[in-house]
């Protein structure tokens, strides 16, 4: 009888639907498709960074294409990514957002490439009340607005040498005197600040600290200076090309700390194809690497990342972590999208601002401010030209080569 | 005490590659009247033929030095003939867009052929130096200063002592007068222009030892050759090496004083040029015009 009254009550159901007009569907299986827009650097001078953000979206969209979509509350959704290129530009990224969302029927945002772009973006995503979930923007600056709709899966710029810290803290002789170069960019003196507020608190003291304009061609002056000082630990806060210019420096002016840690550069292969020997010993903050053991609960492990990575295209070279993170956005609004059973833009909100997963790339869960401050940076270090990952040792497939000798006998 | 002392031995490292850079680029100026805003680029030129014989053919850098001068010289004198002779006597603007269309065409060149990629020249010696006390000196930095003082020798010794150098010099006093004598100015022009690439060309195979280099690393050493002759003085060999050296100390003690990073070096070092165009327009050791 009560089965009946059932079959009755979805007959009825069917007809509602039928009534609704046929662009619903009659299937119970497939529904809309959910497009998120994306506006990234595909040009420009972060065109290379903006080309790595893509890879990792487009990572995730083959595999989630190939399940045929998001199961959101039993109704399983096609997905679309829609592109704009921002040309490496914030001010135009704020505005391709915004088409995105208005002409291109964007119901979800994917983050663009860098600090700048993103804050300007998150702008637009608060004032549409539109969801986005970004990987590329680590300052902290952008989370301190009070912004409801945007939330970040990278750990942020404060965090991007402390982990070197905390390794440190584990060594034995510990050291306990800092010298801090610092590029003068709002991302590079946030890195710096972290660790200014971090080391007192291992029994670290920074003994030096000085900055310089971002770009300068020869540190060799606040390297020299540096020496005076005799610290344990030389960290630099800034970019590729510095952390070289401090490595050059430093052999030629006998810098010899037991740690050299540089916040960009390292982790990349033109680093130790640059350098060679002097690459080694070396350390980096990093988001993510290709040797962390994380087990995570829904789509790839990392072994199976990398693969696919090299699989899609054709090459030999590992992902890089722009590229993880950006893979990760994708998986927090998978994982979002699923618990909140809706495609409301907010409940997919309060969906993300309540998430708790393990991914390959790590623990993806966001504090109030909207940043995921859950996620431990690992630090790399050069041996012999490889890169490993020796801390947190729960994820390292090394160990720190500790003193780093001094350059007279390396 | 000692780490001043660093610091002034540092600055006259520096102040070594920058009169190494400003030569060239003084010369042009002096004689040919072009501030050639591709003097950077044939630098960077001569650091990545530099990087080219080292790391390929295992030649020493300091050896390269001279490969580099013959091939920016022969580089230097059919950009001259070929290109920039047309507007020579064209307005000082045309001279500026030609040279900087050239540096665009030089820096995308170095682009496609080298990548963007950084490069280093690492000879085993990098690491060593003359340590007295707490103070170092790389042996790499100590020769780039040596040839940097021969290399303003031999531009004294040409300009002074040679039939080409008292033609060079008539054409920078005075072309018609110049060619009424006999001078050929089109010959000469392209010489003294290849004589600049020369020198660009071995400053840039000293500074490929001590920094990593990227095509666009060039530009800066545009604008400090520019810093340099206008501290030191156009028209002398003197004054670009006075010029060169007080540049070099000027940046490093403007880093190394108390509560200043490097950011305050450049506008230290722009504030005394400002006060030098305002007390003294010659320059250190400049020739009254």
């Amino acid at each position: 009888m009560r089965r009946g009254k059932l079959s009755l009550a979805l007959a009825g159901f069917a007809v509602t639907l039928a009534a609704c007009g046929s662009s619903t569907g009659a299937t119970t299986t497939t529904g809309s498709t959910i497009v998120f827009g994306a506006a990234v650097s595909l040009t420009g001078t972060q065109s290379k960074e903006g080309a790595l953000t893509k890879q990792g979206y487009d990572l995730w969209l083959d595999w989630i294409k190939a399940r045929g979509g998001i199961v959101v509350n039993n109704v399983k959704h096609p997905i679309e990514i829609k592109y704009e290129d921002d040309q490496s530009n914030a001010n135009l990224s704020a505005t391709l957002v915004q088409k995105l969302i208005t002409d291109e029927k964007a119901n979800f945002i994917l983050g663009p490439y860098g600090s700048t772009a993103t804050a300007s973006d998150a702008i637009v995503a608060e004032r549409n009340g539109i969801p986005m979930v970004e990987a590329n923007g680590a300052a902290e600056s952008i989370f301190t607005k009070g912004y409801k709709f945007t939330f970040g899966v990278l750990s942020p710029a404060k965090k991007y040498l402390t982990g070197v810290l905390d390794m440190a803290a584990t060594l034995n002789p510990k050291p306990t005197t800092i010298a801090l170069l610092t590029a003068r960019d709002a991302f590079s003196i946030e890195v710096s600040q972290g660790v200014k507020d971090y080391a007192p608190t291992l029994g670290m003291q920074v003994v030096f600290s000085k900055e310089y304009p971002a770009a300068a061609p020869d540190l060799s002056s606040l390297v020299t200076q540096a020496v005076a000082a005799n610290p344990d630990i030389l960290l630099n806060s800034g970019h590729y090309a510095e952390a070289v210019a401090i490595n050059n420096a430093a052999k030629q002016f006998h810098l010899n700390a037991k740690i050299a840690a540089y916040s960009v550069g390292p982790s990349t292969p033109d680093f130790i194809n640059n350098l060679h020997a002097d690459a080694n010993y070396v350390y980096d903050g990093s988001q993510w690497t290709p040797q962390v053991k994380y087990t995570p609960s829904f789509y790839l492990s990392v072994a199976d990342y990398v693969k696919a990575y090299k699989a899609k295209f054709s090459t030999s070279d590992d992902p890089d972590y722009h590229v993880a993170e950006s893979t990760a956005a994708c998986l927090a609004f998978q994982k979002a999208l699923e618990n909140a059973g809706s495609l409301d833009p907010a409940k997919v909100r309060d969906a993300l601002a309540s998430l708790d997963v393990m991914t390959f790339f790590g623990q993806v869960k966001f504090d109030t401010r909207g940043l995921n401050t859950f996620k431990p940076m690992v630090v790399e270090q050069i041996q012999n030209g490889t890169h490993y990952t020796v801390f947190p040792a729960s994820v390292a497939n090394g160990r720190p080569q500790y003193p780093t000798p001094p350059w007279s006998s390396r | 005490m000692s780490q001043f002392t660093q610091q002034v031995i540092l600055g006259l490292l520096l102040g070594g590659v920058y009169v190494a850079v400003g030569l060239g680029f003084s010369l042009v100026w002096g004689i040919l009247n072009i501030v050639n805003l591709a003097h950077g680029a044939l630098v960077i030129v001569g650091s990545y033929l530099t990087w080219v014989l080292f790391t390929r053919v295992h030649l020493d850098p300091f050896l390269t030095l001279p490969l580099d001068a013959v091939a920016l010289f022969l580089i230097g004198y059919a950009l001259q003939r070929g290109v920039i002779n047309r507007v020579i006597r064209a307005p000082l603007l045309f001279t500026f867009l030609l040279t900087f269309g050239i540096n665009l065409v030089i820096v995308s060149l170095l682009l496609l052929i080298f990548t963007p990629d950084f490069r280093s020249v690492l000879p085993s010696y990098s690491g060593s130096g003359l340590q007295l006390g707490s103070i170092a000196i790389p042996y790499i930095r100590l020769g780039g200063l040596a040839v940097a003082i021969v290399l303003a020798g031999i531009l004294w010794l040409i300009l002074n002592r040679t039939r080409v150098g008292a033609a060079i010099l008539a054409v920078g006093a005075d072309r018609d007068a110049a060619q009424l004598v006999g001078v050929d100015l089109r010959h000469m022009y392209a010489l003294t222009f290849a004589i600049g690439a020369a020198f660009a060309g071995v400053a840039g195979g000293i500074i490929s030892t001590s920094q990593s280099i990227s095509p666009t690393a060039g530009d800066p050493y545009t604008l400090q050759a520019f810093v340099v002759v206008i501290l030191g003085g156009l028209g002398r060999v003197s004054a670009t090496v006075a010029g060169g050296l007080a540049f070099g100390l000027i940046e490093v003690l403007g880093q190394s004083a108390p509560g200043l990073g490097s950011g305050f070096s450049n506008a230290i070092a722009f504030v005394v040029l400002v006060v030098v165009l305002v007390v003294r327009p010659r320059g250190l050791l400049g020739r009254l015009a």
